[in-house]
């Protein structure tokens, strides 16, 4: 008598155990709702790629809920809930919000900020919790260097930035030897610098110079003089958008001219041609992803890969009608390609559970608007997605690398600045 | 080489310096006469970038139009923001002035994000080149030199040869004896601060002449904490030794630059803030009221 009391009370014990640590049940955890959110930035000097992340993350949840129906998860279909605070492209404020959605908004997920600074300023609040962290923001390597296990990477990392740049100029003059670096100091730019100068070396380049300028700097006149002296043939560089804006306007002004320029995020958004007009003629940057890029649900087939979300069109519609009226860039489509991961993770794993996603998350590899996404099983680090290379060339960006994607043949050399200023285009 | 690098950067450094310190002359006109700390200069700046941004983006007219009205747009503000908060803050703790001019900081960058957005915003207003056998130079640059030193000297002339400029300084030196000889104090509070807010509004309309891209509501803190610097280098209080300070700032950041690219191994660009605070230093240790300061 006593043992079956025993056995009882032990079976109870076990089944109570099983609710409360949600062992994988995914009846007995699946909830009403899946709830993503976290910081980014609206205000601050991150403020443009933020909103862009913002909304491409609305854009991708609006996407799931009204047209694939929810997140299929024990059976059921539930929909996702974003929630986000504004952290004013500040470090101090993205760990205290992470810590806000973790503790009282209770998400599965966490949603990065943008930047790679604010998404490595993030992560321990994330893994200290053991929630899964989307990075859709961050590119530099050292993210996924330091064993975070819940972390993924939705960009290329920043190692690979000018990869693409380095095998196009070697295949458009393969007697080019003399490269110039000049890159912002801050975390991303660094690993982008790192990646490049180890692609040169392997290319054969000569770099005749290697310099970073400081953040936040408003004048770039010393460096580019003492740049002008090396005379290279090509200038690598950039970090952010408003120093790769003043590096394109300053290159100008000291009529630096050189065979190609390549800066990494600046001249992927629409406002550098707007803001530099025909100085950004030429100018050529990598990107993530671009409008009329080619991936949808056909090219996902033939690839043999699972294709999620909207084609380029809808999700281009999609992504105005939440941002009232704005043009998508790479950054929205980075973020929108997090929420396809976790959505399908979470099914895959038919579990909401960390440790079950995250593992889910590094078998995944499938398509969508953005591409490939594909991520190392232990680090995290993206590996799966490509980047393009644009060029702005009569006022628009056009893709010029690689040439399975290429809308239009790159504008080499780039014409002279003295040219330029006459009105002369790549056209 | 070396030489011709030098020369380069220290003409480079030479004009952007005498818009920091055209840009500080404001700051240290506020300070000296109501010993007001204004911590919102930056937000000020901004906005002029902003007024010669719109200027040349929306009305397609050339940024020098927007030097007059950056100013006009600068006094109206002073004025309004002294009657309905600085004024009556006048004889409070000073902590209480510093609060409210960094209120108004903020406010002047939410609206101005309100209006613009909070995207970086920019313009390349190019009428040509100079190419001088060491550096090349835009023509809007020289403009902007040019521009600067006549803000200088129109302001030294007003406070040497007008009477309100005379009865200003007089209030500097000695509030109450200035009292006792008739001149009105809060009017001349009013006027400074008015002044003060001008000359900065309109100084980021001259600072786009330099450098026309990287506008954003957010941009001011950088120019904030350097004319802090040019103020105290310059000696607060002086609006003349704050351009003095603007200039040996822009020089001291350029020059510096070339002279450390001579060190191996470490980047030049990063020390040369750590140059111009070291020189900063010396100076106020042979001179603890700053260049043009007063004891």
């Amino acid at each position: 008598m006593k043992g079956r009391w025993l056995f009882c009370m032990a079976l109870i014990l076990l089944f109570l155990s099983a609710g409360s640590f949600g062992a994988g049940d995914a009846l007995a955890q699946a909830p009403d709702k899946i709830i993503i959110g976290g910081p980014i930035s609206f205000s601050g000097k991150l403020a443009k790629e933020g909103e862009q992340g913002l909304r491409g993350t609305q854009a991708a949840v609006k996407w799931i809920n009204e047209v694939y129906g929810g997140v299929k998860i024990g059976g059921k279909k539930v929909p996702i809930e974003y929630k986000y605070y504004d952290d004013e492209s500040k470090r101090e404020l993205t760990t205290s919000y992470i810590e806000r959605a973790i503790t009282v908004d209770k998400v599965h997920a966490v949603m990065s900020p943008y930047s790679s600074p604010l998404v490595l300023a993030g992560a321990p609040v994330a893994e200290k919790y053991g929630v899964v962290y989307i990075n859709h923001g961050g590119a530099s390597d050292r993210i996924h260097e330091q064993g975070f296990k819940y972390a993924v990477q939705c960009y290329v990392p920043g190692s690979r930035y000018h990869v693409g740049a380095l095998d196009m100029f070697k295949k458009l003059d393969p007697k080019l030897k003399r490269l110039a670096f000049v890159y912002e100091d801050d975390e991303f730019a660094r690993s982008v610098a790192r990646g490049a100068k180890a692609h040169a070396e392997k290319l054969g380049y000569t770099i005749v110079f290697d310099r970073f300028y400081p953040k936040g700097a408003t004048d770039l006149t010393p460096i580019l003089s003492d740049l002008s002296a090396t005379k290279p043939d090509i200038i690598l560089g950039g970090g952010h958008f408003s120093d790769t804006q003043l590096l394109g306007k300053q290159i100008a002004d000291l009529g630096i001219d050189v065979k190609a320029i390549n800066l990494v995020v600046g001249p992927a958004l629409p406002a550098y041609g707007e803001t530099l007009g025909k100085l950004a003629e030429g100018i050529m940057g990598p990107a993530h992803w671009e409008r009329g890029a080619k991936f949808s649900p056909d090219v996902a087939k033939k690839t043999g890969m699972k294709w999620i979300g909207p084609t380029q069109e809808e999700y281009r519609k999609l992504f105005k009608d939440v941002s009232k009226g704005v043009e998508p860039d790479y950054h929205g489509a980075s973020a929108a390609s997090g929420v396809f991961a976790l959505v399908l993770s979470i099914e895959d794993a038919n579990s909401i559970q960390s440790d079950k996603v995250r593992y889910a998350l590094g078998k995944l590899k499938f398509m969508s608007v953005y591409g490939i996404w594909d991520v190392d099983d232990d680090t995290g680090l993206q590996i799966g997605h490509s980047s393009i290379d644009l060029q702005w060339q009569g006022g628009k960006k056009v893709i010029v690398w690689p040439e399975e994607a290429a809308t239009a043949k790159p504008c080499y050399p780039r014409p002279t600045i003295k040219d330029i200023i006459a009105g002369k285009t790549c056209k | 080489m070396l030489l011709q690098q030098l020369s380069g950067n220290l003409t480079q450094g030479l004009i952007l310096g005498a818009i920091y310190g055209m840009a500080t002359m404001g700051l240290n006109l506020i300070f000296g006469v109501m010993k007001i700390v204004n911590v919102g200069h930056g937000a000020f700046i901004m906005l002029g970038t902003f007024v010669s941004f719109a200027i040349f983006t929306y009305l397609g007219l050339t940024p020098i139009v927007a030097i007059p009205l950056a100013f006009i747009v600068g006094f109206a503000l002073g004025s309004l923001f002294f009657y309905f908060i600085i004024g009556k803050l006048t004889n409070a703790p000073e902590l209480n002035s510093l609060l409210a001019t960094f209120a108004i900081g903020m406010l002047i960058e939410e609206v101005t994000k309100f209006i613009f957005g909070s995207e970086w915003r920019g313009f390349t207003w190019d009428v040509g080149r100079v190419t001088l056998p060491f550096t090349v130079l835009p023509i809007t640059k020289i403009y902007a030199f040019i521009i600067s030193i006549l803000v200088v000297i129109a302001l030294y002339l007003w406070l040497r040869m007008t009477r309100s400029g005379t009865a200003l300084r007089a209030v500097v030196e000695d509030k109450e004896g200035a009292r006792v000889c008739g001149i009105n104090v809060d009017r001349m509070y009013a006027l400074s601060f008015s002044i003060g807010i001008g000359l900065t509004v309109m100084s980021g309309v001259i600072l786009t002449f330099f450098i026309s891209v990287g506008l954003n509501p957010y941009m001011g803190g950088a120019y904030t904490l350097r004319a802090f610097v040019i103020a105290v280098l310059g000696g607060l209080g002086s609006p003349l030794g704050a351009f003095f300070g603007g200039v040996i700032f822009g020089l001291v950041e350029n020059g510096s630059y070339t002279l450390l690219s001579l060190i191996p191994g470490i980047e030049p660009f990063s020390l040369t803030r750590f140059v111009t605070f070291f020189i900063l230093l010396i100076i106020l240790l042979v001179r603890p009221t700053g260049l043009l300061g007063v004891k």
